[in-house]
């Protein structure tokens, strides 16, 4: 157990048949002040009291948590820790001369990484980013935007596929990336994954990819070779451990950590982040577009499909990429895109998973008008994420917070006589 | 009139400014707070679209790398290679939360 910039995270790193019962996100009932702002991040319900009304908070089961973390990011006592972490093993595996150990960050990442370096909020280091990986031993530098890229060419062509009818598949058609939404629908609306895309998130596509594709490019054994997926989310560690994501005849993903797993690993390591030069990351898997790293952003996934269904269905050139209608802060964002030679294509962008109920419900009665839907677990999207850096006023908030709490606490113990 | 407490007229003018300035200062606290969380969002956002418009290409279909990948080893979107390493299915893992809930466990969907 340690803590990793101001989160509390076990030193655990489970073997996938064991997913399913791991708590990846569970509260300390010794800090919980019972203040109940958790419950309000938290759209299945699973942290809720452990007795009853009233008292600490708990996760009630592994399989009501769809592990997105925004508990833990908005707690303001820091009682929620996180329960997995692979950095160990990570660091074992930099150090061994014989792994191939290479590097997948997600979009998101390079927007909040600066943080616990003393950056403002929201600064792009994508270039220190590289550079401090590279540092640490890693030998390729690939990079999860450039799989971003190839989900909008699957994700875009099923949903020309489907729109076409040339996959029996229902519409809407709903993304993939987001591994919260992903295990939500599994769990909460199983009826509803013939909608889904059956493209595998980004990382989901890199991993077998790094170890089929970039084990030919760099001549390297793909047994040999360790990939590390970093993320600005929680939830990818249960999506890295899923069973199924063993395509490339190995485990696909080996090792999952989030933003803040990153900055401790470049702090412990003794690098010095500020003074490193802007690097880029190396081609084959490494190369990418705008078009991937507005991923990070809830109306990101929508608005590069968009920029490639238009161009492919109408046959013409997209002049400006920008679709200002799909981007989205919060809450849910309808929109009607012309498309030449197809007509009105009717998008949907959900941002915060509670508020894809309504529209799921929408659906579930065959209701639903739309043809495309992107449902973001965190609000805002990934950026937002509950493994990026904590924002300061989180914590900063508590002296107040913690009075009402306090007087809250008081007011309810009466209460129960 | 029986006095209680004695306060000159200066006191109680300093005393109402600092009861008022504590308000205030609290009030602020709170708000500030709170939208503060709501823009360090919208911060990170911005930033995204603006690295969007500074990179060289702008549509996944014109990336180089995408280009590549699909000439030599991918061949087409939705073909079948794609079908073997990047498309999944899903699992049905609805049993597990109606048992939970058989025995009396609450959630919010």
């Amino acid at each position: 157990m340690r803590v990793i910039e101001n989160v509390v995270t076990l030193s655990n790193a489970p073997i996938p048949q064991d997913a399913d019962n791991v708590y990846f996100i569970q509260v300390d009932q010794t800090k919980c002040e019972e203040c109940g702002e958790c419950e309000n991040h938290c759209a299945t319900g699973a942290i809720q009291p452990k007795d009853g009304n009233d008292g600490p908070r708990t996760v009630a089961d592994p399989a009501t948590c769809v592990n997105c973390g925004q508990c833990l990011v908005n707690c303001p006592y820091g009682a929620i820790y996180e329960g997995v972490s692979f950095v160990d093993e990570i660091f074992n595996a930099l150090k061994d001369p014989d792994t191939v150990v290479v590097s997948m960050p997600a979009p998101a990442v390079r927007y909040g990484l600066g943080e616990p370096f003393g950056y403002p909020i929201g600064t792009y280091v994508g270039g220190k980013m590289f550079a401090a990986l590279r540092k640490l031993g890693f030998d390729y530098i690939w990079d999860n935007q450039m799989t971003a890229d190839v989900t909008i060419m699957e994700e875009g062509t099923e949903l020309l596929h489907r729109l076409t009818g040339k996959i029996k598949k229902p519409l809407p058609q709903f993304t993939s990336c987001c591994p919260g939404w992903i295990k939500f629908m599994e769990t909460f609306y199983p009826e509803l994954s013939e909608n889904v895309s059956t493209c595998k998130s980004p990382i989901g596509m890199l991993g077998p990819l790094s170890k089929t594709y970039g084990a030919e490019v760099t001549k390297a054994r793909p047994e040999k070779i360790y990939t590390v997926s970093i993320m600005p989310c929680v939830a990818k560690k249960y999506e890295g451990l899923r069973t199924e994501m063993s395509d490339s005849g190995f485990r696909d993903i080996d090792a999952t950590i989030t933003t803040r797993e990153l900055a401790y690993m470049i702090k412990k390591a003794g690098i010095d982040f500020k003074s490193l030069p802007d690097e880029e990351p190396d081609f084959d898997l490494g190369d990418s577009t705008g078009a991937a790293t507005i991923f990070g952003n809830s109306g990101g996934v929508m608005e590069a499909a968009l920029r490639y269904a238009y161009e492919v269905v109408s046959g013409k050139k997209l002049n400006d990429p920008d679709i200002k209608a799909v981007r989205s802060h919060k809450g849910v964002k309808a929109a009607t895109i012309n498309v030449p030679k197809f007509g009105d294509l009717e998008v949907c962008v959900v941002s915060g998973l509670a508020n894809a109920i309504p529209i799921l419900e929408e659906v579930k009665q065959g209701k639903s008008k739309y043809h495309f839907i992107e449902v973001m677990t965190c609000p805002g999207g990934c950026v937002n994420g509950g493994g990026q850096p904590l924002f300061p006023d989180v914590r900063e908030a508590s002296l107040l917070r913690s009075i009402i709490a306090r007087i809250n606490r008081r007011f309810n113990m009466r209460k129960m006589g | 009139m029986k006095e209680i407490i004695k306060v000159t007229r200066r006191q109680f003018v300093k005393i109402a400014g600092y009861t008022v300035g504590a308000a205030l200062y609290s009030w602020n606290f709170a708000k500030f707070t709170y939208a503060a969380v709501k823009d360090n969002i919208a911060t990170r956002q911005e930033s995204v679209y603006v690295q969007d418009t500074k990179m060289k290409v702008r549509k996944s279909q014109d990336s180089p790398a995408v280009k590549k990948i699909y000439k030599d080893f991918l061949h087409e979107p939705c073909g079948h290679m794609s079908h073997h390493l990047l498309h999944t299915h899903y699992v049905d893992r609805s049993a597990r939360v109606k048992q939970l809930k058989a025995k009396g466990l609450k959630l919010k969907v």
